[in-house]
């Protein structure tokens, strides 16, 4: 099921003619050299995270890729020898809430910007592109004095409230429900469905796509933050999965146990390892969008 | 109801949603404008202040201190050699970036009948990982020890060098990983790019015998010219701004051979003692760069770019 969805994204429209002198031979080879190169740390770090240390420091200077005996030892360390439970619950919170809210906040401004006239809407949309070209080092620094002012350095609030809403989800939004006949809204408000009951019956069931593709990137991108996370926490139960391995990684590396922090990475990349493989369409439809828009 | 959609021309139309939609409208853009004002735009003139004080750490008190931050960062060599390593590091990742992106991206774009996806999968891959990941996997490559780079230049008769503790050898080891994470997101981009161009440019030049070559000269890449300014604006903004490889291969070292701007901010604004002040004059000269450079591009670059 999956293959075959990616498989038709992926071989949509090519657009050279095809050259059948000198077949296809020389792109696969090309292709796949490439390809291996480019995911060779991801490979490298998967097979390590199997391999017992003892082999991976007898190795030493000639390290081989696969594991000559197959280990589970080094998870059981990562999970166990630090708080990466911990780690990686937070990191689902804070992830959950911002993905969550922005793309419910998104829908609710995009919505807004497509359908409705209202005083100020072209300042206000201004606004919002405004802010996506905006530098995130000239905003994080008060940031930081606001949140701790507050008193949610190391909570979820901290770790969320700053980026509940999005720009380019509203952006992104808009586009999309513009692409929408208005004589369906207009329809509907004849047959005396509210504009509640519109966006969320009609609108987004009609926008699957565009908010699925948002809502991965919305997930990407906030599982992946580290900045933030790393200056608005300091103890180490508030630690998300990224600040977490980084600091395993300080630890780990005076006892060389690559193992086990190859492990730990891992399980770090697991969640967007899973959406790259199984949503990964959707996600290269937002990637696009991003720059096809932008 | 029936008398209203009578009477819907189209000026009356708008000017009834106006009054029907106006406040409900307020209420589907507050939560949007509450986020955005409170931690986008606020920030922006709060961090102009503070770049404009001497900030006592832990955020006690503050002492106006004109631009004496700006005027002492400005004389200061240390403050000039980030921004060196900034422009290195800009000169190093963007140019090679985008260059090997869009030769991917041509070499994805032939018709496979088969394995297409599998291709796309492996050189897509990078997209999803996160800097701090980047940084930690190309630490276990680097890694004199047990590292794979050093053995495998060894094998092709090269002394590889010990990258992350060389000083002429680290802000390469931080390019090549940027360069790395990065390349996913622009074969992306560029591939897409690719794919929109009208085919029938190339039936033309088809038609007018151009081959290979002179197809991806005289087509391909004007036709991308817009893709490609977009990706050297975005590429250019995130070397600017590239932070997790440095704090995770470098931490800024050895000496400060990889403290680009955005790391100094950090080490001044949250490493021991919090200089906000300071840490935000330097934030917002970074800010000032960044909107210089794309500013430049757009003037030099904006002009040849080539738009159907």
């Amino acid at each position: 099921m999956t293959t075959e969805a990616i498989t038709q994204v992926q071989t949509a429209p090519a657009q050279h003619r095809k050259r059948r002198n000198w077949g296809d031979g020389p792109v696969h080879v090309v292709l796949l050299v490439i390809g291996l190169i480019i995911a060779l740390p991801v490979v490298i770090a998967f097979f390590m995270s199997f391999t017992p240390l003892r082999e991976i420091l007898s190795q030493g200077a000639a390290p081989e890729i696969l594991p000559n005996t197959w280990t589970m030892e080094n998870y059981d360390k990562a999970w166990t020898a630090s708080p990466f439970p911990r780690y990686m619950l937070n990191s689902i919170i804070q992830t959950g809430v911002i993905t969550i809210a922005q793309v419910v906040f998104s829908v609710l401004a995009g919505f807004a910007f497509a359908m409705f006239e209202f005083r100020g809407k072209n300042a206000l949309f201004a606004l919002v592109i405004g802010s996506l070209i905006i530098p995130f080092e000239l905003t994080f620094i008060p940031n930081f004095v606001l949140i701790s002012d507050l008193g949610w350095a190391n909570t979820y609030a901290g770790l969320t409230v700053p980026f509940l809403a999005s720009a380019f989800g509203v952006f992104m939004m808009r586009q999309f429900f513009l692409t929408i006949p208005r004589d369906l809204y207009d329809a509907a408000k004849i047959d005396g469905a509210s504009d509640w009951y519109y966006l969320w019956r009609i609108m987004v069931p009609l926008s699957k796509g565009a908010i699925s593709a948002f809502t991965i990137f919305a997930f990407l991108s906030a599982w992946n933050q580290f900045l933030w996370p790393l200056v608005i926490t300091n103890e180490e139960s508030m630690r998300t999965a990224q600040i977490g391995i980084r600091f395993f990684l300080v630890n780990q590396e005076r006892a060389t146990d690559w193992g086990a922090i190859m492990a730990g990475t891992v399980i770090v990349m697991v969640p967007t390892l899973i959406i790259f493989l199984f949503a990964q369409k959707q996600l290269v439809k937002g990637i696009a969008a991003s720059g096809l828009k932008g | 109801m029936v008398a209203e959609t009578a009477e819907q021309t189209a000026k009356t139309r708008s000017r009834k949603r106006y009054k029907r939609g106006s406040s409900k409208a307020y209420l589907f853009l507050f939560p949007t404008f509450l986020v955005l004002f409170v931690f986008v735009y606020y920030p922006i003139i709060e961090s102009f202040r503070l770049s404009r004080n001497r900030v006592a750490p832990f955020g006690g008190q503050e002492i106006g201190v004109g631009f004496e931050n700006y005027t002492r960062l400005l004389q200061n060599s240390d403050f000039w050699d980030t921004v060196k390593v900034s422009l290195w590091f800009m000169v190093g990742t963007v140019p090679i970036g985008i260059g090997l992106a869009v030769i991917i991206a041509l070499l994805l774009s032939y018709p496979l009948k088969r394995l297409n996806w599998f291709y796309r999968t492996l050189i897509f891959l990078p997209v999803v990982i996160s800097s701090a990941i980047a940084g930690v996997l190309f630490r276990l490559l680097y890694n004199p020890v047990v590292g794979f780079f050093n053995y495998w230049l060894g094998l092709i008769g090269i002394d590889g060098p010990n990258w992350l503790a060389d000083r002429s050898w680290a802000l390469v080891a931080v390019t090549i990983a940027v360069v790395w994470r990065q390349l996913g997101f622009n074969v992306i981009i560029a591939l897409a790019g690719i794919q929109n161009i009208d085919s029938q440019l190339y039936e033309a030049a088809k038609i007018d015998g151009a081959g290979t070559f002179a197809r991806i000269r005289y087509i391909t890449l004007p036709q991308l010219s817009p893709t490609l300014f977009f990706l050297a604006i975005i590429n250019v903004i995130i070397s600017l701004q590239a932070f997790g490889e440095i704090n995770i291969l470098t931490d800024g070292g050895p000496g400060r051979a990889t403290t680009n701007l955005v790391y100094q901010v950090f080490v001044d604004g949250f490493v021991g003692t919090h200089f906000l002040g300071r840490a935000s004059a330097q934030a917002f000269l970074l800010a000032v760069m960044v909107v210089a450079i794309s500013f430049i591009q757009f003037r030099g670059l904006g002009k040849r770019v080539h738009y159907q």
